[in-house]
């Protein structure tokens, strides 16, 4: 079983889906990373079937139940936990006792035995948490769906809840469509990426393709691409400012470079090597984060460097300092847009 | 300090202009009279008409109001606004008038009763509908507001796990403005046992007790129109306060 969304339209208020074309294949972790408003919810409503598109089809998810878990779970206030669980058991020909057995076996697996009982407002995230995902599970989905799970949950939680859902994923082998605009949490947890923009989808690809080869500036940006720069490209020679970086990329008058701050090594003395740019900057900026240091190099713009905090001890790194700033052609993207 | 003071003078102004008037009447009335009036037959009938007539309406609004209200709350619609303020207007034109309006659609003389030869003037349907005019604003509104609290993401779930659009409105989002309606009822009950513009108009006959109080009053003088009084207010103050606690329990 694959999804697959053909051409859909839609139009809500002074907002447009355009022309969306999507494919999920069968057991794919799909997610759809993206700003707030820019569709992705629309897009999953349309999928779990609450909201029709204005043209297009969509395909593979007739007669599919569908999992939905929506960012504040949903759980209903005035149910307790049993009866949230079992609330999609009772639209359907069970027993008492079969769906007393069902969720106390369910409620054990996610660890909320102890709380079936409990008033929802008497629960902690995590507790809110196992019990959405309890309620959905319940029913075997052929389909999840996860609507910005974890953008309200601190740090800890989050990492805990894609662990989570990686699981889960490995054990039901469903297809699961999870929406995000955390970037860092569609590379961790997706098998494919589609990224949309404004109610387009830009650009799909597995997270390597995506985070190696952003295909626009917007792209790059979104993903937390420090050295994005305006300028112009003629005969593989990038021009901005005053700087000249060797490219693969088509002449154009407007074009915009992107370099991962990754990509980027840093030495007291030029090196040789096969890198082709090479530049001598001044180090204008630093910041501390845990395990890297980021340095900030004017060389006639101002470029990120990531490098390890033992580097940056080593090379006694200070503002003012002179340094060497290389990079390879390849970890240059080059777009006209 | 200072500032305290000038919020609290117009304040007890204002409690005192409410409060007084009614504080005074309960003094004024003798108890002996208080308790003969209260024995009357009339009297009695006269309330427990007025009570379960508004009663009545409310219900009625019940099935009706519910969906209206959850159309507003959840739909985009031209003429949305239009249709919402209709609602308000009970609530701003003169009651007498709202009864002259009934009068010309449902009266003696009107399409209705020549198509279907219902006349309802003259009845406690009539009451009803009176009361139901002017009061179902409050429980609309109520429920509106209550719905519109509800994310419709609650009814998405119950879909997405099995629910009928219906079911997700039944299970979900209805017991969820529970309060609402609670309360949107009792301020309609309350609200259509006080009228009296309307009432007199459509129905003379049988008396409610605001029409009674005017009744007595008019025939009478404010001696005898008092004890009515007092017992009307007296349970429309228990209504007031059913209200109040409900509210500060929630």
């Amino acid at each position: 079983m694959s999804i697959s969304l053909n051409n859909i339209n839609k139009k809500l208020g002074n907002f447009f889906l355009k022309d969306l074309n999507l494919s999920i294949n069968d057991g794919e972790y799909f997610v759809l990373l993206g700003p707030s408003g820019s569709g992705k919810t629309k897009i999953i409503e349309m999928i779990a079937g609450l909201l029709r598109p204005d043209s297009g089809t969509i395909s593979g998810v007739e007669g599919e139940k569908i999992g939905l878990i929506y960012q504040d779970y949903m759980l209903f206030p005035h149910m307790n936990v049993f009866e949230n669980i079992s609330y999609g058991l009772r639209f359907r020909d069970l027993g008492r006792k079969e769906i007393r057995d069902r969720v106390v076996k369910t409620a054990g697996e996610y660890g909320i035995s102890h709380l079936l009982d409990k008033r929802i407002e008497m629960l902690s995230g995590g507790e809110k948490q196992r019990t959405a995902i309890a309620r959905a599970t319940i029913l075997s989905p052929g389909i999840y769906i996860f609507d910005e799970p974890t953008s309200a949950l601190d740090r800890n939680l989050k990492e805990k809840t894609r662990i989570l859902f990686r699981e889960l994923h490995r054990k039901t082998k469903k297809i699961f469509v999870h929406v995000t605009h955390d970037f860092e949490e569609a590379l961790s947890l997706a098998d494919k990426i589609g990224i949309i923009f404004d109610g387009e989808i830009v650009q799909t690809g597995t997270p390597d393709q995506i985070f190696c080869f952003p295909s626009s500036k917007l792209v790059a940006d979104f993903l937390g691409y420090k050295n994005v720069i305006k300028g112009e490209v003629k005969e593989s020679i990038f021009r901005s400012n005053g700087v000249s970086l060797m490219v693969n990329g088509e002449n154009s008058s407007l074009s915009y470079v992107a370099i991962r701050s990754d990509d980027i090594f840093l030495s007291e003395k030029k090196i040789s090597s096969s890198a082709r740019n090479s530049f001598h900057g001044v180090v204008i900026d630093i910041v501390k984060k845990s395990t890297i240091v980021e340095v900030v190099v004017d060389i006639g713009f101002p470029l990120s460097v990531d490098i390890t905090r033992r580097s940056f001890v080593d090379m006694k790194i200070s503002i003012g300092k002179k340094i060497w700033a290389t990079f390879k052609v390849s970890s240059v993207r080059v777009f006209t847009h | 300090m200072k500032t305290k003071h000038i919020f609290v003078l117009p304040g007890i102004l204002l409690l005192l202009f409410l409060g007084y008037p009614l504080i005074k009447m309960i003094f004024d009335v003798d108890p002996k009279i208080l308790l003969d009036t209260a024995k009357e037959k009339e009297v009695m009938d006269s309330i427990v008409l007025t009570l379960r007539a508004s009663l009545f309406s409310t219900i009625a609004a019940l099935f009706t109001g519910i969906p209206l209200a959850y159309v507003f709350a959840r739909k985009e619609f031209p003429g949305k606004k239009f249709l919402e303020g209709l609602i308000d207007i009970p609530v701003i034109i003169p009651h007498t008038a709202v009864g002259i309006a009934l009068l010309s659609a449902w009266g003696r003389h009107s399409q209705i009763n020549k198509l279907t030869g219902i006349n309802i003037v003259g009845t406690e349907v009539a009451i009803s509908m009176a009361m139901f005019f002017v009061s179902v604003p409050f429980l609309v509104n109520s429920v509106k507001s209550g719905f519109r609290l509800i994310d419709p993401r609650y009814e998405n779930t119950a879909i997405t796990l099995g629910a009928s659009p219906w079911q997700a409105f039944y299970t979900v989002s209805l017991p969820m403005v529970k309060k609402s309606i609670i309360s949107g009822s009792i301020m309609m009950w309350g609200r259509g046992i006080s009228e009296f513009g309307a009432v007199i108009i459509l129905a003379y006959h049988p008396v409610t007790a605001p029409v009674l109080i005017f009744e007595r009053f008019q025939n009478f003088g404010l001696q005898y129109a008092l004890p009515v009084t007092v017992i009307m207010i007296g349970i429309s103050l228990v209504i007031f306060f059913l209200v109040r606690i409900y509210e500060g329990r929630k």
